[in-house]
C-alpha cells in the first residue's frame, strides 16, 4: 500500500539573495494526504510551486515515479490564470482537446450553475477554483496540489469542493497535498502534516498520532523545566503551555490537567514564536 | 443515522471514533444485524474525513467480527448476540467510569453518588 509517488531531494530555491527553500529532503507517497502548515513566508507555496513544476528548484530535485506524467498532476491556486477571455463552454472545449478528454464530467460545474457563455475572467473565486478544479480532475490527476485556497471559498462551495476531494482520494488513490494554515472543515482530511519553517520541514507527523504527541497545560504558576514546553501563551489571568514532545508518562511525574487540542492550536502552537527562534541558526 | 461528529480535539485517533460511532449505532438499535453500513465513500462525504481512515475503521470492525464485508456489496452489519452483549457490557462500563471521574473530578463524595444514583433509578422505574 505505501508506494513512493514523488521523492524531493535537497530542494533548495534562492529569490535574490533570500533562501527561499533550504535543502529539503522529503518522500510522497501514493494516495496519502498531506497538509503543509507555517508562518507566512515560510516557503509553503513555493514548495508546492517546486512540487507542480512551475518554478525550478536552484539545487536539488523532485523525482516522480514513472507513471505520472506531467498531466497527471494537478495544481489549483488563485494565482493560476485559466483562459481569461473564454466562455465557461470554450474554457472546457479547449482543455479537452489539448489533454484528448472525451469524458468530461459536467456534474460540479452543472451544481454551480455556470453559465456556459459567461467569460471565465468574471467568475467569483469560488467559481473559479471549482471550474479549475473540475478541468483538472476530467485530468484523473494522481497528484493534486492545492495552493491556500480553501479560505476564499464560502462554505457551501467549500463542501462541494471537500466532496470532491473525498471522491477522489477514494476512486483514484490521488495524493492531495494541501497548504494551509486554516482548518476547521479540512481538519480530518490530511493523514500527515508537515510543518514548514525558514524553509525548511521541522515537523512531519502522522495527523492520527499528533493529538497524542501535544498537550496544553493551563496554570496560575510556572511549570517545571523537565516537561517539554515549546510554546507559552500569558495572559494576566492565567499561562498556557504547549507540550511537545508529550509523553504518558508525563501525567504521573508531573500531574496536571493536560488538554487536548485540535489540529488548529496544534498549528498556532507551533507557529508560536519561541518555536521558531529556537530554529533560527 | 450517525449524529455523533467526529472530534479532531480529542485524544482518540479519528478511525476509533468512527468504530464508536458505528458500535454505538449498533447498540441503540439505529443500525440492526443484517444492514448495510454506508459505502466507504458515502461515509466519508457524510463526516468529510478522508476514506482511509473510515476504511480503516471498516477493517477494524470486521477483524472484531462486528461487521461483515462481501465483496462487491457492501459492508453489513453482522453481530451475534453475545457478541453485542459483551461489547454493551464493555461500553457501559466505560461511560460509567467516564461519568465517575467528572463527578469525583468536582469533589462528588461515594456516599452522595450512591445516593444519587438510587434515587434517579427510582426515577427511570417510575417513569417507564
Amino acid at each position: 500500500m505505501n508506494k513512493q509517488i514523488a521523492e524531493v531531494e535537497k530542494l533548495t530555491v534562492r529569490i535574490g539573495k533570500k533562501t527561499v527553500l533550504n535543502d529539503i529532503q522529503v518522500q510522497l507517497q501514493k494516495g496519502e494526504s498531506v497538509v503543509i502548515t507555517g508562518r507566512n513566508g515560510s516557503g509553503k507555496s513555493t514548495f508546492l510551486r517546486c512540487l507542480a513544476e512551475v518554478i525550478l528548484p536552484d539545487q536539488g530535485s523532485v523525482e516522480y515515479s514513472p507513471e505520472i506524467s506531467r498531466e497527471k498532476i494537478g495544481f489549483i491556486s488563485d494565482q493560476i490564470s485559466l483562459f481569461e477571455n473564454f466562455t465557461v463552454k470554450q474554457g472546457i472545449d479547449f482543455h479537452s482537446s489539448v489533454f484528448r478528454i472525451t469524458d468530461f464530467d459536467p456534474t460540479l460545474i452543472n451544481e454551480l450553475k455556470l453559465n456556459l457563455n459567461q467569460k471565465i475572467k468574471t467568475l467569483s473565486a469560488g467559481e473559479r477554483t471549482l471550474y479549475h478544479l473540475s478541468l483538472i480532475l476530467s485530468q484523473k490527476p494522481q497528484i493534486l496540489l492545492v495552493d491556500e485556497i480553501i479560505h476564499v471559498i464560502d462554505p457551501f462551495l467549500r463542501e462541494k469542493f471537500l466532496e470532491a476531494i473525498i471522491d477522489l482520494i477514494s476512486q483514484l488513490q490521488t495524493t492531495v497535498i494541501m497548504v494551509n494554515h486554516t482548518f476547521s472543515e479540512i481538519e480530518k482530511i490530511p493523514e500527515r502534516v508537515l510543518l514548514m519553517e525558514n524553509g525548511q520541514f521541522i515537523m512531519d507527523e502522522k495527523s492520527e498520532i499528533l493529538g497524542t504527541k501535544i498537550k496544553k497545560i493551563v496554570s496560575e504558576k510556572e511549570i517545571p523545566k523537565e516537561i517539554p514546553c515549546i510554546f507559552k501563551k500569558e495572559s494576566s489571568f492565567f499561562k498556557e503551555y504547549f507540550i511537545y514532545p508529550f509523553k504518558e508518562e508525563l501525567r504521573t511525574k508531573f500531574p496536571h490537567d493536560y488538554k487536548d487540542l485540535s489540529l488548529t492550536e496544534i498549528i498556532k502552537a507551533f507557529i508560536g514564536d519561541q518555536y521558531a527562534k529556537k530554529r533560527i541558526p | 443515522m450517525f449524529r455523533l461528529n467526529i472530534d479532531f480535539s480529542s485524544p482518540l485517533p479519528i478511525y476509533q471514533q468512527v468504530i464508536h460511532l458505528i458500535k454505538m449505532e449498533i447498540l441503540s438499535g439505529r443500525l440492526k444485524d443484517g444492514d448495510r453500513l454506508p459505502p466507504i465513500r458515502e461515509l466519508a462525504k457524510i463526516l468529510k474525513l478522508n476514506p482511509n481512515t473510515v476504511a480503516k475503521a471498516y477493517y477494524t470492525l470486521e477483524a472484531e467480527g462486528i461487521i461483515e464485508s462481501k465483496r462487491g456489496s457492501g459492508n453489513w452489519v453482522h453481530t451475534k448476540k453475545a457478541k453485542l452483549d459483551s461489547l454493551r457490557k464493555g461500553m457501559i462500563e466505560d461511560e460509567f467510569r467516564t461519568f465517575l471521574e467528572s463527578a469525583f473530578s468536582l469533589g462528588a463524595k461515594k456516599e452522595d453518588l450512591k445516593k444519587l444514583m438510587a434515587r434517579y433509578l427510582n426515577d427511570e422505574q417510575t417513569n417507564r
